[in-house]
């Protein structure tokens, strides 16, 4: 059974190590057939680091076309949805910033950015969505990536440009304050999944 | 040290507490069920499902990367301007490299037998140039098929003076023009059907110089 699930994990890479290397001579289908996989989780990243969905679809996008540009680069060492992942984290990173720049420049944003109801959503993971977009943007950037993504602090702080303290520090108060928004909500992790459609 | 505060209880998440916050833990029950609750909050947004992205980011995301030539065009059924196209390039490169190599097999001493074959999409400004390109081509591959067939006739007619190097550079002539071909246009049923039948009648011809004992 084993070693029958070994051959299946084995032609799986194979087949996305051929994805990949028809993508990196520009065929479109390849490309396409590595975006219907990865491009929900690549997505979701993007948008919770965004907090707002137009923006989102942008970064997403730049993401994309940043990993295709890079695909030659990639030398197969780690996996290619973590490498993508990277990618596309480090993607939102930059264009927050870069937003954030030219927003000084034009109008404040509001302190809340309304997240609107998607298909799909447990009422649960719609409340820990709703109380990630309210934090403060430094907090909200290091409970994703700890919490949400499982970066190490040390990463974190390689990403942010902050030092490990900085980041353990931003995510002990993000915790408090998610805490704080969500009393009354019950966070069991099976109601995720047991609520989902 | 009374009582823990939120950020405090956060930090044990995922760190030990020290013997004097451990203490505190052990005689403060709703305490702990608050660590508890933190505990279950960080394990949910662990578990956060993915998002679809929303509907037509595909068709956005396929005409940035086109635009930056990322990737090719579209696969689908080519409208018909493109075909000529392709079908032009595609003879141009096949004819070339047979006729080059036909040249180059069979001057000097009959026995050149180089395969050197023209590499590269041959491009096209317009459809009329395009159709001009496939007029000429298929001449010269006439003309180049033409000439195989008249040499297998003329060494069949003579079997004594049959000569397999100069019927297997022919052969590898063809193979080799047809496998840029198919390399550039893999799609193209014509080309890989050529590929195949010489690689095919290649192999007949090893079999037979096996069994003439050729060496």
């Amino acid at each position: 059974m084993n070693r029958v699930h070994g051959y299946a994990r084995l032609e799986a890479r194979d087949i996305e190590a051929q994805l990949i290397r028809r993508a990196c001579e520009g065929d479109g289908r390849a490309v396409r057939a590595l975006y219907d996989r990865y491009s929900p989780r690549v997505y979701a990243v993007v948008r919770r680091i965004a907090g707002d969905d137009d923006l989102a679809e942008d970064y997403a996008q730049e993401a994309w076309i940043r990993a295709i540009r890079a695909l030659p680069t990639f030398r197969g060492e780690a996996r290619f949805s973590t490498w993508l992942h990277r990618i596309a984290v480090n993607s939102a990173l930059q264009a927050v910033r870069k937003d954030k720049t030219r927003r000084k420049r034009e109008a404040p944003l509001p302190d809340v950015i309304p997240v609107p109801p998607r298909v799909g959503d447990t009422l649960l993971a719609r409340k820990l969505e709703e109380a990630l977009a309210a934090l403060p943007e430094g907090m909200r950037k290091v409970l994703i990536l700890h919490d949400v993504e499982g970066y190490t602090h040390e990463e974190i702080g390689s990403v942010l440009g902050v030092t490990s303290g900085t980041s353990k520090s931003q995510l002990f108060k993000a915790r408090a304050k998610m805490r704080k928004m969500l009393k009354g909500y019950e966070t069991r992790p099976e109601e995720i999944e047991a609520w989902s459609v | 040290m009374e009582r823990l505060n939120l950020e405090q209880l956060a930090r044990l998440v995922d760190e030990p507490p020290t013997p004097a916050e451990r203490a505190i833990l052990d005689r403060d029950a709703p305490l702990r069920r608050e660590l508890e609750a933190l505990r279950s909050q960080t394990e949910a947004l662990r578990n956060l499902p993915a998002m679809l992205p929303p509907p037509g980011g595909w068709s956005e995301l396929e005409r940035k990367l086109l635009s930056a030539g990322l990737i090719r065009g579209r696969q689908g059924t080519p409208p018909v301007w493109r075909k000529w196209m392709q079908a032009a390039a595609a003879l141009v490169i096949f004819t070339g490299g047979t006729a080059f190599g036909w040249a180059t097999a069979f001057t000097t001493d009959g026995r050149g037998g180089s395969a050197d074959v023209a590499s590269g999409p041959a491009s096209f400004a317009s459809v009329e140039e395009a159709k001009a390109a496939v007029e000429e081509a298929s001449r010269v591959w006439r003309e180049s098929i033409g000439g195989y067939h008249r040499l297998l006739s003329a060494q069949n007619e003579a079997q004594a003076s049959r000569d397999p190097v100069v019927q297997l550079a022919a052969l590898n002539t063809l193979m080799a023009a047809a496998q840029v071909t198919v390399e550039e246009f893999p799609e193209d049923q014509f080309f890989n059907r050529v590929l195949v039948s010489t690689l095919a009648e290649r192999d007949r011809a090893f079999r037979q110089f096996a069994l003439d004992g050729w060496h």
